[in-house]
């Protein structure tokens, strides 16, 4: 009898395996996430998904916004995406983007309360949010101590201000083993500090602010390194980047986010380096909020048909669990408020652990803004940066560039 | 007419019962898959490009019918006018000077000369590799203190070496013809031996003069131009462009110069035969037998020259990462920009008519070429 009953159960059993449907939830991101992701699913998400729920990370090589615009326009998405606050807006304004907050209200592990403010207002569109920050990232000084101490400079702290800072960069500069600093003409470099002067994104009356005198003193104090030689751009030292100057020990100083730890901790493990937050201009500081976060395509194009199942993988892929994994492999500087008692960010252990602290704090801070250039779009930055660029090979002076990028935006705007 | 004329005539569509069905019948499976790519890739593309051209479209909210404003916004938009200019001048430019280089580079490799397969192997690799890595490996060249700069500068601080190598070689070898002729013998301007013996010359008699310091290298700073990250001209065209086409006739040499090379084993032997029996002249043949031989193959190369340069994307598009935006872009780039690099939503209608205008403006100037500069007939 005990035979007979386990062999129907056992056929009950595997009839009914066999009858579960089996659910594939697509997640698309860059190809550089993927051993991480891959890992992150296998180890974190997976385990706490029914049995029949398959997670998939897809990588896409390509320009990734124009990759996602084709897949929404075809109807054809993946079940979740990655959102960049760079043009999230752009991408939530196509109408095939759910929003999230009515599944956020009835979530136990997720709440609106448990995410770092700034990183939610980055998503939010009319209102409603629309992806869930999965990491970020915010500018700070790096700066190599044994340079400071080599030239009896005092190292850059929390306390400077624009003037004070670039009197130390000058001081530390010592050519030809190093520049004081390595300084693109980088409008995503140069406009927090533009905004921390009092630049606002556009005037009053919608115009271009750019020949504001605020602007223009914004791009005399951040050219100075190069009109005035204490520093050179990347391409000067032969390098692709600024960060590649710092890890190379040619430049003392750089602006970064927390994207150069991985390389500095491959390429210069025993680098003796500081971080700090970036100089203030009378008392403010400005910076930028660079964050992705996970978004879902509306239920009329969502391939698994499984809202819930598809926000059950957002909620797990930032759960406290998942975020502490992300923070512990130095991997990414995750977006749970709570994650700054983490041992790594409470008490950390080497420099590079310190500068994630840094990053996470700055970010914090108040003028730091999402970057993104909605509603006018690409063309803000494109003029700001044919501006510094002729700033820095000086064809124009910092004013008559900046009023002739304000006369371009303001010609952009009218169309 | 009679009943019999009407009886003669063959039934309505009697091809497709005859004999021949069959055969038609393969011809077209066969036809099928390059029928149904051009259809697809092509046809209804380019329908789809047109019909948009006219709407305003996103990509998600349905087309609206706008007529001609889309081209009339191209004409009132900046950065078309630049591309529209920085498109023509370079199709200009790279055409010709790629079509004279690929030319004089045929003509040297047609020659018997040692080694001829390598020279012919070594030109041709710029063409195999992918136009992104050139283009990137390219953008490291043009640094500051990249290889460009640093090539000029020795050429600049070393100028006496080269001026007093290149001085002693054309004395010698004047010397050397001179002397020769006078002694009866037919000897060429730039007979070998005597080549050789002049350049021999030349390095052992520089080698003495900076010896003895009669010439010393210059010690001039570094030469310091900014070939990308600039918005400045050089006779009226951005100098990230000029650098653009530098890179692309390095690049598309070689391709070209197979095709003259080609074309030049095909001239026959019997013109030149007749041409040295009349006792024409190396240059003689060249302008009289060669080149007149070549221009079909000429026509091909300055019209794929033509298409191609007028379609430039990749290099644009490179560069335009580390250039401004306005000293590099070209048409097809505006095209791609208004597509998905402008911010906001895609602007298609923007797009679609400008490629449009291209495809229209590649006809036009392809037909204005075929009719007043080189045809496809040999004579």
């Amino acid at each position: 009898m005990k035979r007979l009953i386990l062999l129907v159960v056992s056929v009950v059993l595997a009839f009914s395996a066999f009858g579960q449907e089996k659910i594939i939830i697509r997640i698309a991101g860059h190809s550089v996430d993927k051993p991480v992701k891959e890992a992150l699913i296998r180890d974190v998400v997976a385990p706490k998904l029914p049995p029949n729920v398959e997670v998939v990370f897809e990588p896409v090589v390509d320009d990734y916004k124009q990759w996602l615009l084709t897949m929404l326009a075809a109807g054809t998405p993946p079940d979740i995406f990655y959102v960049d606050v760079y043009w999230a807006e752009e991408v939530v304004k196509t109408g095939r983007v759910r929003a999230l907050d009515e599944f956020l209200a009835k979530s136990e592990i997720l709440k609106k309360e448990d995410l770092i403010p700034v990183l939610v207002d980055a998503f939010t569109v009319d209102g409603k949010l629309y992806a869930i920050s999965k990491d970020f990232n915010s500018l700070v000084v790096f700066f190599n101590k044994d340079m400071f101490d080599a030239k009896g400079v005092p190292y850059p702290s929390t306390d400077d201000d624009w003037f004070t800072f670039w009197d130390k960069v000058r001081r530390v500069h010592n050519p030809p083993e190093w520049v004081g600093i390595c300084l693109n003409p980088d409008f995503a470099r140069f406009l927090p500090f533009a905004f921390a002067a009092g630049m606002p994104f556009l005037n009053p009356d919608g115009t271009a602010p750019f020949a504001r005198p605020e602007a223009i003193a914004a791009a005399e104090w951040f050219s100075a390194p190069i009109r005035e030689g204490f520093g050179a751009t990347a391409a000067d030292l032969g390098v692709g980047w600024p960060g590649a100057a710092f890890v190379e020990e040619k430049a003392a100083v750089v602006i970064e986010g927390g994207w150069l730890i991985p390389p500095i901790r491959e390429g210069a493990p025993l680098m003796k380096f500081g971080t700090t937050f970036l100089p203030t201009f009378g008392g403010r500081r400005g910076n930028y909020l660079f964050t992705v976060g996970y978004g879902m395509p509306v239920d009329e194009i969502l391939p698994s048909k499984r809202p819930d199942l598809v926000w059950k993988v957002i909620e797990l892929l930032t759960s406290p669990e998942a975020q502490s994994y992300i923070l512990s492999i130095g991997h990414a500087i995750p977006s749970r408020a709570a994650l700054l008692s983490h041992p790594v960010l409470a008490s950390p252990a080497d420099p590079f652990q310190e500068a994630m602290r840094t990053v996470f704090i700055a970010t914090g801070l108040p003028g730091t803004v999402p970057f993104s250039f909605a509603p006018v779009g690409s063309i803000y930055h494109v003029v700001v940066a044919e501006a510094l660029t002729k700033i820095f090979t000086g064809e124009l002076s910092p004013a008559a560039a900046m009023q002739e990028a304000a006369k371009k935006l303001n010609a952009e705007l009218k169309r | 007419m009679g009943k019999g004329a009407g009886l003669s005539r063959p039934p309505f569509m009697s091809w497709l019962r005859g004999p021949r069905r069959n055969e038609l019948f393969w011809a077209f499976l066969f036809l099928l898959p390059l029928l149904w790519t051009l259809g697809v890739a092509f046809a209804y593309a380019f329908f789809r490009a047109l019909w948009w051209s006219f709407c305003d479209y996103d990509l998600f909210a349905s087309p609206k019918f706008v007529g001609l404003a889309n081209y009339a916004k191209l004409f009132a938009d900046l950065h078309f006018l630049k591309a529209l200019f920085h498109s023509l001048s370079f199709a200009v430019i790279v055409t010709f000077t790629q079509t004279f280089l690929a030319l004089l580079l045929a003509i040297a490799l047609n020659q018997k000369i040692r080694g001829l397969t390598f020279f012919r192997a070594a030109f041709y690799t710029p063409s195999i590799l992918s136009s992104v890595i050139v283009g990137l490996i390219f953008i490291w060249f043009t640094y500051r203190r990249g290889v460009v700069n640093f090539l000029l500068t020795v050429a600049r601080n070393y100028h006496p070496y080269f001026l007093s190598f290149l001085g002693l070689v054309i004395v010698m070898q004047s010397t050397l013809v001179l002397w020769g002729r006078k002694r009866g013998f037919p000897v060429r301007a730039f007979d070998p031996v005597y080549l050789w013996i002049s350049l021999f010359v030349g390095g052992v008699g520089t080698f003495f003069l900076g010896h003895f310091r009669l010439i010393q290298p210059k010690s001039m700073p570094p030469v310091d131009i900014i070939w990308l990250e600039t918005a400045e001209k050089f006779l009226g065209i951005p100098r990230p462009l000029w650098a653009i086409m530098a890179l692309n006739i390095g690049t598309t040499v070689p391709t070209m110069m197979l095709f003259f090379l080609a074309g030049l084993q095909d001239v026959p032997r019997e013109l030149y035969e007749v041409a040295e029996l009349d006792g024409a002249s190396w240059w003689a043949k060249l302008w009289y037998v060669t080149i007149p031989a070549l221009r079909p193959v000429m026509f091909l190369v300055i019209t794929l020259g033509l298409i191609g340069t007028l379609q430039m994307f990749d290099q644009a598009a490179i560069t335009s990462g580390v250039a401004p935006l306005d000293s590099v872009i070209t048409l097809a780039y505006y095209v791609y920009w208004n597509m998905f690099g402008a911010g906001g939503l895609p602007r298609v209608g923007m797009a679609a008519a400008a490629a449009i205008f291209l495809a229209v403006l590649t006809l036009v100037v392809v037909l204005i070429q075929r009719r007043v500069g080189i045809g496809e007939k040999a004579w």
